[in-house]
């Protein structure tokens, strides 16, 4: 069991977002959404769906 | 009158060495009751008081010349005020002892603490300075300045972290401690320039 680390960053869906969206306000480049992907797979299933309300990881 | 002022003088001598030979049992049994109290305590005195134990040292050995002297009376003489100051010692020692494993104590708690959140600071920021590294353009909060100073300073915070591991294992806790808390906070602060500061 993995203990949820205290310094990650996280951000909550809000209408709109796209994981390319949030990739560039995180990492100023939008071609980088698979690594919020990845670090959410236990959320995500396709990187084109996410939901507003949703919790994501930001690494 | 010749012969009884050396009767008289030999008389007094008699008394002087019997007096003196009868102080030889008490100041040689009060040397070894010195050094027995001193030995008690001697490892601890050399670590938390080694000013104060030599001086007790040389006034133990003070009154081993007075001994080998046949110096007695001095010795007995001497004696109950070299005991007081060696109460005294004792006291001192397991006040500072006691002071000390405190400290240490305390050092370790705060270890404990700091060594469960550097190690997931330093993953969190690892993570984030390595995908930066791959981006085209910085995020808009962070200018390139900014980013060159994050990336140098996130270098020095693993070097120190290191370099407080070591001290720890190394026994040094309370210098492991003051490094571990600067780490901490430059660990802090390199998380605030990214934007990651927890909210």
């Amino acid at each position: 069991m993995s203990t949820e680390n205290p310094y990650a960053q996280y951000h909550v869906v809000k209408k709109g977002d796209t994981l390319s969206k949030i990739a560039e306000e995180y990492y100023g480049d939008k071609m980088l959404y698979p690594k919020i992907f990845e670090a959410n797979q236990d959320v995500l299933q396709d990187p084109n769906k996410i939901k507003p309300g949703q919790k994501l990881r930001i690494p | 009158m010749r012969i009884a002022n050396l009767f008289v003088a030999l008389a007094a001598t008699t008394v002087m060495l019997v007096g003196c030979a009868s102080q030889k049992e008490p100041a040689e049994k009060a040397v070894a009751q010195v050094e027995s109290a001193v030995a008690e305590f001697r490892a601890d005195a050399e670590k938390y008081a080694a000013d104060e134990l030599q001086k007790v040292d040389a006034s133990i050995g003070k009154l081993k010349a007075s001994l080998a002297n046949k110096d007695y009376s001095m010795v007995v003489k001497a004696v109950p005020s070299l005991n007081s100051t060696i109460a005294t010692l004792k006291q001192s020692v397991a006040s500072k002892k006691a002071d000390a494993e405190s400290m240490l104590a305390a050092a370790q708690a705060e270890w404990s603490d700091i060594t469960a959140k550097v190690p997931q600071m330093v993953e969190a920021i690892q993570s984030r300075v390595d995908t930066l590294g791959k981006s085209r353009k910085l995020p808009a909060n962070l200018d390139k300045a900014t980013w060159e100073t994050v990336k140098t300073d996130f270098e020095t915070m693993k070097t120190e972290w290191t370099d407080a591991s070591t001290q720890f294992a190394s026994g040094e806790a309370d210098a492991a401690v003051r490094k571990a808390r600067e780490v901490k906070a430059k660990g802090e602060e390199i998380l605030s320039k990214l934007g990651m500061s927890p909210s």
